[in-house]
């Protein structure tokens, strides 16, 4: 049956093919007929509505494929846009040839760094260009970009557009960027854009109390967002010298200041319409093209659309800050800690974005949901000639989470305690002083401990064998799916 | 031979962000029915905030679900909205939205309480209905008392309002004020099987214990905990971005960055911690970002409890992982052959395993 569809399918396609005005029908979802009546499930109308497993309004869409993401979208006489990427991680940009692209049919306009009233962004620091006009500072910065009147032909012209590079030696290592006699990425500024240090208690006083002391290094890598769909954006004018963008953006309050600011025009005379958006995760919570087609769109008269590739999406948006963390800490010979010192350093890449966050939000939680008396940590962000690193699902916490829960567990096995004991000894209670010294209300970092345990039978299983239980061997192949879902 | 271990993790997490102020407003406009519309800024990025906002509202007004309305994500239709980002949606959206159906309803409770004979500070809404409390019979249907207001006494329902989390900024010396409204708690357990021939790690079982306040869809919330713990197995043991040597990306592309895919999936098993928060909506905070957090932690407790090697560069590869085993046979074998007496299984750091992940 399987197959005989598939055969009948691909007849239907080759018909399809010999078709051209079928075939360029705009891509959309089946053809369903709208039902009337429209059954909503039974929990949508139950009261009270908090506590409810109401089902999402946008899972009828999602679910019979009539959701309209942006990409979706097309406007009359809408261009499409791509962006030439530097390709270079680090390099004065000598001179820049469009002439070849814009001599291309199909082409319509070309725009550079040079064409953007004000050409700096960032959601703290300004320190990003929205077009790389005289510096590059990694190699997916962008640095010309053309409208045409297919995606094919922008493409082909991005090859005919000839940038002049001078080559600079290019930071990577946020090691070595930390050095003080490192070329500064961004020169005149210093490499270190961002600190944070938290002192509470003595430390030296902890240590000197501690029956032993442990020290751990750890580092993570960088990596992407990966959202299903890529960065995209439609902008068009209207006769009025108003702009509409729709775009992927998380945050539309900030986009709308950022394309206000780079642009030069009044906030008044900007509309961002954000639509549903597929996957977000800290990536599309700052502008990336939207002025670039803002201003496309103004030159050309007509409405502009760029969506990233996947390899854009990994190259030219941010991603998760590398954390190279050293981890310090006293503990009595019972597992209670006394001190702890926590030194982070994160791996900015080449613009600020959102690294002040993470870097605060890094630093605060690097000690774990521990009462600790004494404690000092510090963290530095830096700049290198690399993907950029931003807001990311967790803001720094994952990565210090794996240093601090990584050290407790070396900590456990070096004492011979129980993970979870040890974990239960040191917890944060209601009322516990957070690093920063702040009270803390609804506590359940023990109830979470216990409970999981209790779920996961931690205790049956370590009683079964002898001390952790560690590195059973697994006699049979066993599957997944046999669990139980709450 | 595959080797069998679990390792723990537990975690905490704010609510918000710091550096800045974090406010959201929302806006609720009651319709002649006793149906509502909400008005929000902030974006639906796919996590089911919309729905969240929706039962808040809801909720605030004794009504239902799908008699919510949401329009969100417009700068020309919504109000200010700091965005679906630092796990703030529920808690601080989710308060604007509360404050703001709030005042709606004490509209509508001055306009019932002369149609039932009490005073508005009498009267509760529940289940569509406004009622005088302690006594449920004497009620009007809000969809009448929404409709009087409009054609009776000429006050159509509205109600806006805007919620920042008091926050005390860190001193620059110290770091210590209050940089966060609240936080919250987590702990992941995670069961694995480390072929010890090849390093490869299998992620067996998730146990994941989450405290997000009151959750105001228990549905959503372990949507949100599978969610994030695909991306904890990805950031634990696949995902890595490389570089050449001159700073260029290597592998941009789904072929050469490898994700977990469905198959990777353990089999999860979400708790949520019985929680009430004083300062959120209905007690609730947040779970977005949380989910994430202590996954590849536990994961990589799990390998070590497997076969006792500590990685401490992540991604766990299983290139990594063989590497960190061969490495601790050798030297065991080596300590056996030299005549050594004593093998340091676990010990003060440096003396437990060895670590393949230093740069």
């Amino acid at each position: 049956m399987e197959k005989k569809t598939t055969v009948a399918e691909k007849n239907r396609l080759e018909t399809l093919l010999q078709d051209d005005g079928v075939v360029q029908t705009p891509a959309m979802g089946p053809l369903v007929t709208y039902p009337l009546e429209i059954v909503v499930p039974e929990v949508r109308h139950q009261t009270p509505a908090v506590g409810q497993r109401a089902t999402r309004p946008d899972c009828r869409l999602h679910g019979l494929g009539q959701t309209k993401y942006i990409d979706d979208m097309t406007f009359p006489g809408m261009l499409y846009a791509r962006i030439k990427r530097a390709g270079i991680a680090s390099a004065r940009i000598k001179s820049i040839d469009t002439s070849e692209a814009e001599a291309m049919p199909g082409v319509v306009a070309v725009i550079t760094g040079r064409d953007i009233p004000c050409n700096s962004f960032g959601p703290s620091l300004k320190d990003q260009p929205v077009l790389a006009d005289t510096r590059v500072f990694h190699a997916g910065d962008g640095v010309a970009a053309v409208a045409a009147v297919t995606e094919q032909i922008a493409n082909d012209a991005l090859l005919k557009i000839k940038v002049e590079y001078e080559a600079l030696t290019p930071v990577l290592d946020p090691l070595e960027s930390l050095k003080l006699e490192t070329p500064g990425v961004h020169a005149p500024s210093a490499n270190i854009y961002g600190s944070k240090v938290i002192k509470k208690g003595d430390v030296a006083k902890g240590f000197a109390e501690s029956d032993h002391i442990f020290e751990g290094h750890f580092r993570t890598q960088m990596v992407e967002h990966v959202p299903l769909e890529p960065h995209s954006t439609i902008a068009m004018w209207d006769a009025n010298g108003r702009l509409s963008i729709y775009s992927t953006l998380g945050r539309i309050t900030l986009g709308r200041a950022d394309v206000a600011r780079t642009l030069g025009i009044p906030m008044s005379r900007i509309r961002m319409i954000a639509t549903i958006v597929g996957g977000n995760f800290g990536g599309k919570n700052e502008i990336t093209t939207e002025p670039v087609l803002a201003l496309l769109s103004k030159k050309t008269g007509r409405p502009v659309k760029g969506t990233f590739t996947r390899s854009e999406e990994f190259i030219a948006s941010t991603t998760r800050h590398p954390l190279i963390m050293d981890y310090k800490t006293g503990v009595t010979k019972e597992g209670k800690i006394l001190a702890r010192k926590v030194r982070l350093v994160l791996d900015g890449g080449a613009y600020c974005s959102w690294s002040e966050t993470t870097l605060g939000k890094a630093c605060i939680l690097s000690a774990g949901p521990y009462n600790i008396e004494n404690l000092h940590a510090e963290a530095f962000v830096v700049y290198t000639n690399k993907t950029m690193t931003g807001a990311m699902r967790g803001f720094g916490a994952p990565q210090v989470c794996f240093a601090y829960e990584s050290h407790m567990d070396d900590i456990a096995t070096a004492l011979n305690i129980d993970p979870l004991d040890i974990r239960l000894l040191n917890a944060f209670d209601e009322g516990s002083l957070s690093p920063t010294g702040q009270t803390l209300q609804s506590v359940v970092v023990r109830e979470s401990l216990l409970r999981a345990a209790e779920r996961f039978g931690w205790h049956a299983k370590s009683n079964a064998s002898d001390g952790a239980g560690a590195g059973a061997i697994v006699a049979s192949k066993t599957t997944k799916g046999n669990g139980v879902r709450s | 031979m595959k080797r069998r271990g679990r390792g723990m993790a537990c975690m905490w997490y704010p609510i918000g962000f710091t550096v800045a102020a974090n406010p959201s407003s929302a806006v609720v406009k009651l319709n002649e029915d006793g149906t509502a519309t909400l008005l929000t800024g902030t974006v639906e990025t796919g996590q089911g905030a919309l729905t969240i906002l929706a039962q808040i509202t809801a909720q605030e007004l004794g009504i239902a679900t799908d008699d919510v309305h949401v329009v969100s994500a417009d700068t020309d239709t919504t109000p200010m909205d700091t965005g679906a980002i630092a796990s703030r949606t529920t808690y601080v959206t989710g308060n604007a939205a509360r404050l703001a159906a709030e005042k709606v309803k004490l509209m509508l409770f001055d306009v019932a309480a002369p149609m039932l004979g009490v005073k508005p500070s009498q009267l509760e809404a529940k289940d569509h209905r406004i009622q005088v409390k302690g006594y449920p019979q004497r009620n009007l249907h809000i969809g009448d008392v929404a409709n009087h207001a409009r054609v009776i006494t000429g006050e159509p329902p509205i109600g806006s309002a805007s919620y920042n989390p008091a926050t005390v900024a860190l001193d620059p010396e110290t770091g210590q004020g209050k940089p966060f409204g609240t936080y919250v708690y987590a702990t992941q357990i995670a069961e694995v099987d480390v072929d010890d021939e090849t390093g490869e790690v299998e992620v067996l079982r998730v146990v994941a214990s989450h405290d997000c306040g009151t959750p105001i869809n228990p549905m959503l919330v372990e949507g949100q905990v599978e969610g994030g713990i695909s991306m904890g197995v990805g950031f634990a043991l696949q995902e890595e971005i490389l570089f050449d040597s001159a700073g260029r990306q290597i592998n941009p592309n789904l072929t050469n960055y490898i994700m977990p895919t469905s198959l990777d999936m353990p089999e999860v098993e979400v708790d949520i911690v019985d929680n009430y928060d004083p300062t959120g909506p209905f007690g609730a905070k947040g779970v977005g970002e949380p989910t994430l957090v202590p996954t590849a932690a536990a994961i990589l407790n799990a390998i070590h409890n497997a076969v006792g090697v500590r990685i401490h560069s992540l991604p766990a590869t299983a290139e990594k992982v063989y590497a960190a085993i061969k490495a601790k046979r050798e030297k065991n074998a080596g300590l056996l052959t030299g005549g050594t007496a004593q093998l340091p299984e676990a010990g003060p750091l440096g003396h437990h395993g060895a670590d393949a992940g230093a740069p």
